[in-house]
């Protein structure tokens, strides 16, 4: 069912979603830039929608560390679910290192890592729901940030509840010296993948009917 | 009515609640503490106006999606500046915000929750400084030098013993690399300097040698650990200063080394003083075995001798007083010329015994040896051919010149008999001193000089070289030779001082070497004085004659040829009743004694006859050279067997002088 549901999106909807969520993640950049008064490059090169089971068998895939941090919101609203942005737990002080600077201590890191994670996770997740209701011109309902960490089966099992489906995508978080590779995962369940699906198609219709409106 | 407010006041945290255009419309007592405003007098103000907006973009983009977007967001203190609030004593107050949205139709307010984490941050920190106590306490009390690195070996922390011992200060840590504090051969420096931290070694224990940056050589047991912090590689190095240790486990080693080298060679000194105690107790019990032998053979060589003399006599006598006829005549020829040959023998037998009549004077070997060339060379024919290597500046010997002519005599003959195809006979002659570190059975300490004979011959085996010292031993085949000469050379050299080697190789050849002992000044200046030429002969005048001689038959035939010379024989059979002769007759004007008497010998009777009457001449007769000097200086000898000639020449000298 997951890959047939996958499958469903053509090239078009899997083009049109990830412009979506490079608006979402280039929005939480330039929110990072305010914050750390440095550049920090973020990328969505891929998009997917797939089962629970697909997507914890995706993060594990090429990742040394069977556990993972993630950063989790629920959001509710036209439709519902929860988002969380996932990294391979080895590379959370990477990437707490790299939202904080250099100059701080090796020490410094771990005291800041679970508020740094909270806040930088809010501000990509924040950022990427907020691109979705600005397109629905609509509000959502978002929760507050919360660092959880395990495994990928924990991430996708029971934190997921009935939500079935994952978009799920792959996200690069890039500074001048720092490579990060993680996920952005958005659990919904059917009718809100339906939705997100019309929000989509909308989406594409409103391009290529007002072709005179510069692509994002 | 119950005045929801009130609840905001009870809450122990910031709240502030804006309207859409950010206009504050509550602010509860916490705020008004920590930032010192009373709510009166910032209600209905822009948010933004109140606190420095310049600082608070992130809050200003929070604030406006939550209005847009429903957004939820959190502002830690780690990240952002905040609001400028305090405390009650007036320290900044370490605090996170968190932004919501309020709903109802739409959102029309906004929530700001200020949560302080002052003490949670202290803690942390009071929680972490003891913990960093704990730690440092450990490692800089660690007897070790314990140094963290990142992977590629720079240094990155390094405790108070590793300070001391690589003469680190925290100064130095720019770009230090690990690898630069030992210079060692060892290839684990420079995996360490490499920052390979993936090698299996690193599993284990290595030992290190080098130099540090101060100079001074080390050893260190060093034990490595790597590990992933910040997703960067470290490495913890723990270096143990060893090198007490290994400086005594190879101190122990060398004197290991040594006491075994110690053990071995002494060992050795074991088996060299345990040949050497063989070798000579095999030359003494050769020595004594020649000293046995030459013992026996002297005494033989002396009966024989007599018996010879007495032979001799009677022979001439009866060829004196025989009327002459030719074929008794030519009898009497072969008897006294049989008596001779046996005189000659007992000769060397008596050299060989050490007991020949020696006239030991001081001989130049560079003169006499060249002199005996020509006739060498005749006698040993013209095949071989004969080198001589003496320095002129030779010392002169103490011997028997004659004797000594005689001997290289018999080794020449013996080098001629080796080399039957031709071959080189060199004589070389060299001055040496034997001292106490090469003391024989055979030779004292003193200077010598060394004649050798070395011929190119057949050599012998060892078998013949143990034995070619003893008498009557040939390897000529019956007649051809007496077996004596080497014997008679052996007993020559003994007698004057010296000794004789034999070393021999079969096949390559043989040297005979003879010490002679070289002669002192006084022996020296004493043969150089001129000899007195020889007496000239006094036949006709009578004498009467005291003859002592313990032997009768010698007594009786010294007798009769005395008085077939025309003299008074007066005969005593011991020292004793000679000296009662000499009483009786007060008109004898000589006495001639025999040296080896029971009782009183001839040397005794001859001091004691000289006391009595100083002017009376002495004539001493001997078949033993046993009269030791200067004994025998003192008084004209006479060897055994002697002629009537000679009889009569000594006779004669005697009463001359």
């Amino acid at each position: 069912m997951t890959v047939d549901i996958a499958s469903d999106l053509t090239e078009i909807e899997k083009d049109a979603l990830a412009e979506i969520a490079n608006l979402g993640v280039s929005r939480a950049a330039n929110s990072l830039r305010q914050m750390l008064g440095e550049q920090v490059f973020l990328t969505v090169p891929n998009v997917q929608i797939v089962g629970r089971q697909a997507a914890s068998d995706l993060i594990g895939r090429g990742s040394r560390s069977p556990r993972f941090v993630a950063v989790q919101q629920s959001f509710d609203g036209p439709f519902a679910g929860k988002a969380l942005l996932i990294f391979p737990e080895e590379q959370s002080l990477e990437l707490v290192r790299t939202i904080v600077g250099e100059q701080h201590s090796l020490e410094d890191v771990i005291d800041l890592e679970q508020e740094a994670l909270a806040e930088t996770g809010n501000v990509i997740l924040n950022a990427c729901l907020a691109t979705i209701a600005n397109l629905l011109r609509r509000t959502m309902n978002m929760s507050l940030p919360a660092v959880i960490r395990g495994s990928g089966e924990a991430l996708f099992g029971e934190t997921a509840g009935n939500d079935n489906l994952v978009l799920f995508l792959y996200i690069n978080f890039r500074t001048k010296e720092r490579d990060i590779h993680g996920f952005i995962a958005l659990l919904m369940d059917l009718p809100s993948i339906t939705a997100l699906k019309t929000i989509v198609t909308d989406y594409i219709r409103v391009i290529e009917s007002g072709a005179d409106q510069p692509r994002p | 009515m119950f005045n929801w407010e009130s609840i905001l006041d009870a809450i122990d945290a910031g709240v502030i609640v804006i309207d859409e255009r950010r206009n504050i419309a509550a602010w509860n007592d916490w705020l008004e503490k920590a930032s010192g405003r009373s709510a009166s007098s910032v209600r209905g103000r822009n948010l933004f106006e109140v606190f420095d907006s310049s600082k608070l973009t992130r809050l200003q983009s929070a604030v406006a999606d939550a209005f847009q977007f429903g957004s939820s967001s959190v502002l830690t203190h780690s990240l952002n500046t905040l609001l400028p609030l305090r405390d009650e004593v007036g320290q900044n107050l370490i605090h996170n915000v968190v932004v919501r949205p309020l709903y109802a139709e739409q959102i029309t307010h906004c929530v700001l929750q200020i949560t302080d984490v002052t003490v949670w941050v202290t803690r942390e920190r009071v929680l972490r400084d003891r913990q960093n106590a704990r730690y440092h306490a450990i490692v800089d009390s660690a007897p070790d030098a314990i140094i963290t690195t990142s992977g590629d070996g720079t240094i990155q922390w390094f405790n108070a013993v590793a300070g001391r011992v690589f003469g680190l200060t925290t100064g130095d840590l720019r770009d230090q690399k690990l690898g630069a504090l030992l210079t060692s051969q060892d290839s684990l420096t420079d995996i360490i300097s490499a920052g390979d931290t993936e090698g299996a070694i690193f599993k284990s224990v290595a030992q290190l040698h080098g130099t540090k940056r101060d100079g001074t050589a080390a050893d260190f047991d060093v034990s490595f650990a790597a590990w992933n912090a910040d997703g960067r590689r470290f490495v913890t190095t723990i270096w143990r200063d060893v090198t007490e240790r290994v400086a005594a486990e190879q101190a122990l080693q060398l004197a290991q080394e040594a006491l075994r080298k110690s053990n071995e060679e002494l060992e050795q000194r074991v088996i060299e003083r345990t040949n050497e105690r063989e070798l000579i107790l095999r030359q003494l019990h050769e020595s004594q075995k020649m000293e046995t032998i030459g013992q026996l053979t002297g005494g033989v060589a002396h009966d024989f001798n007599n018996l010879l003399a007495v032979i001799l006599g009677s022979l001439s006598l009866l060829r004196k007083g025989l009327p002459s006829d030719p074929r008794t005549s030519r009898l009497l020829d072969g008897a006294i010329q049989g008596a001779e040959r046996g005189a000659t023998l007992t000769k060397r037998l008596l050299a060989f015994a050490r007991r020949q009549d020696l006239k030991l004077e001081a001989v130049e070997v560079q003169k006499l040896i060249p002199e005996m060339q020509d006739f060498l060379s005749q006698t040993i024919g013209p095949a071989i051919s004969i080198i001589l290597d003496i320095p002129v500046d030779i010392p002169p010997v103490k011997i028997d010149a004659n004797q000594l002519e005689l001997a290289l005599m018999n080794l020449a003959v013996n080098s001629r008999d080796a080399m039957p195809n031709g071959g080189t006979l060199t004589i070389s002659c060299r001055a040496e001193s034997i001292d106490s570190s090469r003391l024989s059975p055979s030779l004292s300490a003193g200077d010598y000089i060394r004649v050798s004979l070395t011929d190119t011959g057949e050599g012998m085996s060892d078998e013949t070289l143990s034995k070619a010292t003893e008498p009557f031993f040939t390897t000529k085949g019956v007649g051809k030779g007496t077996g004596l000469g080497l014997s008679m050379v052996h007993g020559l050299t003994a007698q004057c001082g010296g000794a004789m080697t034999v070393a021999s190789r079969v096949g390559r050849g043989t040297t005979v070497t003879l010490w002679l002992p070289t002669a002192s000044a006084g022996e020296l200046m004493a043969s150089l004085s001129p000899q007195p030429p020889p007496p000239p002969l006094h036949k006709g005048r009578q004498l009467r004659i005291l003859l002592v001689d313990d032997d009768f038959l010698v007594r009786a035939n010294t007798a009769l040829m005395m008085s077939d010379l025309g003299h008074v024989v007066v005969e005593a059979s011991s020292a004793t009743s000679a000296l009662e002769a000499l009483k009786q007759d007060t008109q004898i004007e000589l006495v001639m004694t025999d040296y080896l008497m029971p009782g009183m010998n001839g040397i005794d009777l001859a001091n004691a006859i000289r006391t009595r009457d100083p002017n009376l001449p002495i004539i001493l007769t001997t078949g033993y050279a046993e009269i030791r000097p200067p004994s025998d200086l003192s008084f004209p000898r006479l060897p055994k067997p002697y002629t009537q000639d000679q009889l009569a020449d000594i006779i004669d000298s005697v009463v001359k002088s």
